[in-house]
């Protein structure tokens, strides 16, 4: 009989969303997180609120992993490690590590949702100066600012009185290599500016970009009221490098829609750094034979019309180890795998009961 | 002073270019200048006009652009102009006729735009390529093709003598050997380049170079009177054909001679001969002057302390093309006396003299289009991080930046040097 188990891996947005679907199904799931908690970056990179209302990170998060913790059909392993697989679909044996030892799960789907991680802007360049400069931060790191309402200069610990944005950082490059757009930066630039004039009334917060990218209700949730309520100043024309002068900043560019040279100082420049395929993608698309895009993400086989196929039967990839993808987006794309894991799970069964 | 309406009435409005402070009879009236013509609205597109320059080899990436607008905040012209990568991509696709345009000549292919383009749109191709059409078209500044026909007829573009091309070396005081005389392999064949043989500033380098050189023993020699321009510059001006031939009369001289390595005065020509020639049958192991010298500063015998506040300008053709930052600074920290300061803009964001990419034979025609020379606004922030010396190792350099030293009103106060005269000047050798 093969086993009637769902192996995830990953337990961020889209694998806590396949593993409820599929516990609510009846189906048992075994989860396996490489850190010590549920809750993928949300949670690791200490967001202060979620894109777009703007809800607390940490409640909303637990709202979704608490009722996984202690559930009768969710197996939870955490700080834990796939570190091999056998077998074919309906009938997967998957090795799993953790701290030294290993053990092996029989499954008879895999739903890999191992996520992305935060483009370092220092890898490529030094352009903007983020190893070099205190006070060139980047998105995740303002988060976590924020979230302690302690939004300061790093290199003095005073609050700014003027924060500029640059969007597009690691993404829309040829040069860096990574030639996508990472679809949420604009969305959580905006955000983020929202609350840095909501706990700094004083502070002027500016966003240079080359196109604000806000799909759907983005636009009339975020943009509009970040320029319209918080008096965000939004300005066409992207951020070439920047510079020191003295203690303050200085970032050097284009004012496009004015066609003029942009010379102004900033004690905090905050870098809207992409995403890119987490080590965990990388990893999980060699060992379990997945292909991979050129940018190092998985390969799904139906776009548009099929999200979370791979190109191996039993193995789907649900959230952003397929491409950027905001929130929504991964937890569509859990719910999708969860549904063709039960899927391939039922006909699976439904073959070895009428063999008998 | 009455203005003649007439005439500023006859001026194509496109072409007014507004002073910085422009008075008339007593009356300030900066910034007013374009309110006097009618503004109108574009009248329509042409992606015509886009297609002639993408479908053209090295051409294809103006299309590219995004409108991010990173290249104009490191362009070195739109700082003192209003020229920069991305506007000449609206312009072109709203319907201007590059080949034809001002704005054609305004590049100096400096290369700091390329460095931050995320699109990777290639001025550094595109230009020579549009450039090429235009001059094949006989559409290009008279100065230029005065440059040009110098360059063809004389093999140098200051139209010199070839037969005087090694005079210099009769005042270097030590012997430089001449290969041609000599018949013997060497370590070292210096190219020494058009400016360094022939322009009076750029000789008295040379010289102090030749010195340098004996005095370290190194095994050197000059190719002398066959010794042709590179034409490196003439190449990105659109000269492509000029420069082939050059490089073909360059290639067959060098083969007539024996030597480990060829040492360059010239980071352009150090660029031609690393980048270019190579696809001209000539492939050498091409060293620029100071790449050969820093390695051996402990061995210079120091006699004196300079006591200078210098700061150095990384020439666009050793640094961002070539990569090479450090070996200059190298040679100037090891000076006695000296102390290094660096400028604003430095290393792979270093400000452009304005000499590159035909630059150097465009100061007139350029003119017009610029608030102040690139050289100008290089030497006025030497001054700003206070500087006594300003250092270059490029031989466009020197005379460009004197003339604005001079033109700044900064005499008395910053002295243009070549490294190796400052090195010379510390051996106690300069005569």
């Amino acid at each position: 009989m093969p086993s009637d188990r769902v192996l995830i891996i990953g337990g961020g947005p889209a694998g806590i969303e396949a593993a409820r679907n599929l516990a609510d199904l009846g189906i048992p799931v075994t989860i396996v997180e490489a850190r010590e908690r549920l809750g993928g970056m949300p949670i690791h990179a200490q967001y202060a609120a979620l894109t777009p209302d703007l809800e607390d990170a940490e409640t909303a998060m637990n709202r979704r992993i608490e009722p996984l913790l202690g559930h009768p059909l969710v197996d939870l392993r955490c700080n834990s490690a796939v570190t091999g697989s056998s077998g074919t679909a309906g009938d997967f044996r998957v090795r799993v590590a953790v701290g030294g030892k290993e053990d092996v799960v029989p499954a008879a789907a895999i739903i890999v949702a191992t996520g992305f991680q935060h483009f370092d802007p220092g890898r490529e360049t030094q352009m903007y100066g983020y190893y070099e400069f205190d006070d060139v931060i980047t998105l995740p790191d303002c988060e976590k600012m924020l979230k302690e309402h302690k939004v300061v200069r790093p290199s003095n610990g005073q609050p700014p009185e003027c924060v500029a944005f640059i969007q597009c950082v690691g993404s829309r490059d040829r040069q860096i290599g990574n030639e996508f757009c990472s679809k949420v930066c604009c969305g959580i630039a905006s955000k983020e500016a929202i609350e840095i004039r909501q706990q700094l009334p004083n502070c002027k917060v500016f966003i240079f970009y080359i196109d604000m990218r806000m799909y759907g209700y983005w636009e009339n949730e975020l943009y509009w009221p970040a320029q319209e309520k918080h008096k965000v100043n939004y300005v066409r024309g992207i951020v070439s490098e920047v510079l020191k002068k003295g203690d303050r900043l200085v970032i050097r560019g284009e004012d496009t829609t004015l066609g003029r040279p942009v010379e102004a100082p900033m004690d905090l420049v905050v870098l809207s750094v992409g995403m890119e395929p987490s080590k965990g993608t990388r990893e999980m698309a060699k060992l379990l034979g997945l292909p991979q895009n050129p940018y190092g993400y998985l390969d799904t086989v139906g776009v548009p019309l099929d999200t979370v196929s791979t190109a191996v039967e039993g193995v789907f990839a649900a959230g952003s180890c397929t491409g950027p993808a905001d929130l929504e987006d991964s937890i569509s794309a859990g719910a999708t795998a969860a549904m063709r894991a039960a899927v391939l799970l039922r006909k699976k069964r439904a073959g070895a009961e009428a063999r008998g | 002073m009455p203005i003649e309406k007439e005439k500023i009435l006859s001026v194509e409005p496109e072409r007014i270019r507004e002073k910085s402070r422009f008075v008339l009879d007593g009356m300030d009236i900066s910034g007013h200048w374009n309110r006097m013509f009618e503004q109108r609205v574009l009248w329509g597109y042409e992606p015509d006009r886009l297609d002639q320059v993408t479908k053209l080899d090295g051409g294809e990436s103006l299309g590219w652009c995004y409108q991010c607008g990173k290249c104009v905040g490191v362009c070195p012209v739109d700082v003192v102009g209003d020229y920069g990568p991305r506007k000449i991509f609206r312009k072109v696709q709203s319907g201007i006729d590059l080949f034809t345009d001002d704005d054609l000549w305004l590049c100096t292919t400096c290369g700091n735009c390329l460095r931050v383009c995320p699109k990777e749109v290639d001025m550094i191709q595109i230009m020579p390529a549009v450039r090429e059409q235009a001059v094949l078209e006989g559409h290009m500044p008279p100065e230029l093709q005065d440059a040009f026909e110098k360059t063809a007829k004389y093999g140098n573009p200051l139209g010199e003598p070839a037969r005087k091309r090694a005079d210099w070396t009769r005042e270097a005081g030590v012997e430089v050997p001449i290969l041609a005389k000599t018949k013997r392999a060497v370590d070292v064949l210096w190219w020494v380049e058009c400016y360094p043989a022939y322009h009076p500033r750029g000789r008295e380098a040379s010289r102090a170079l030749a010195r340098t050189l004996a005095a370290l023993g190194i095994d050197f020699g000059i190719v002398g009177v066959d010794e042709k321009c590179v034409a490196d510059s003439q190449r990105l001006a659109g000269e492509k054909g000029l420069f082939e031939s050059l490089a073909e009369d360059n290639v067959k001289t060098l083969a007539k001679y024996e030597f480990r390595r060829l040492m360059v005065t010239d980071p352009h020509a150090y660029n031609a001969f690393k980048n270019e020639y190579p696809k001209h049958g000539g492939s050498y192991d091409v060293v620029h002057y100071t790449q050969l010298l820093a390695p051996l500063v402990s061995k210079v015998e120091w006699k004196k302390t300079l006591a200078a506040r210098v700061t150095f300008h990384d020439p666009c053709y050793l640094g961002r093309h070539n990569g090479e930052y450090e070996a200059p600074r190298e040679i100037l920290r090891a000076i006695p006396g000296v102390e290094v300061v660096e400028m604003f803009r430095c290393r792979q964001n270093g400000y452009c003299c304005g000499g590159g990419g035909g630059g150097m034979w465009l100061d007139g025609f350029n003119a017009p289009h610029l608030e102040e020379r690139l050289s100008e606004r290089r030497v006025r922030e030497a001054v700003e991080v206070g500087a006594d010396v300003l250092a270059v190792c490029c031989p466009f350099e020197v005379s460009r930046f004197e003339d604005a030293v001079k033109s700044t009103g900064n005499e008395g106060k910053l002295v243009v040097r070549d490294i190796i005269e400052l090195v010379d000047e510390a051996r106690g050798a300069r005569q």
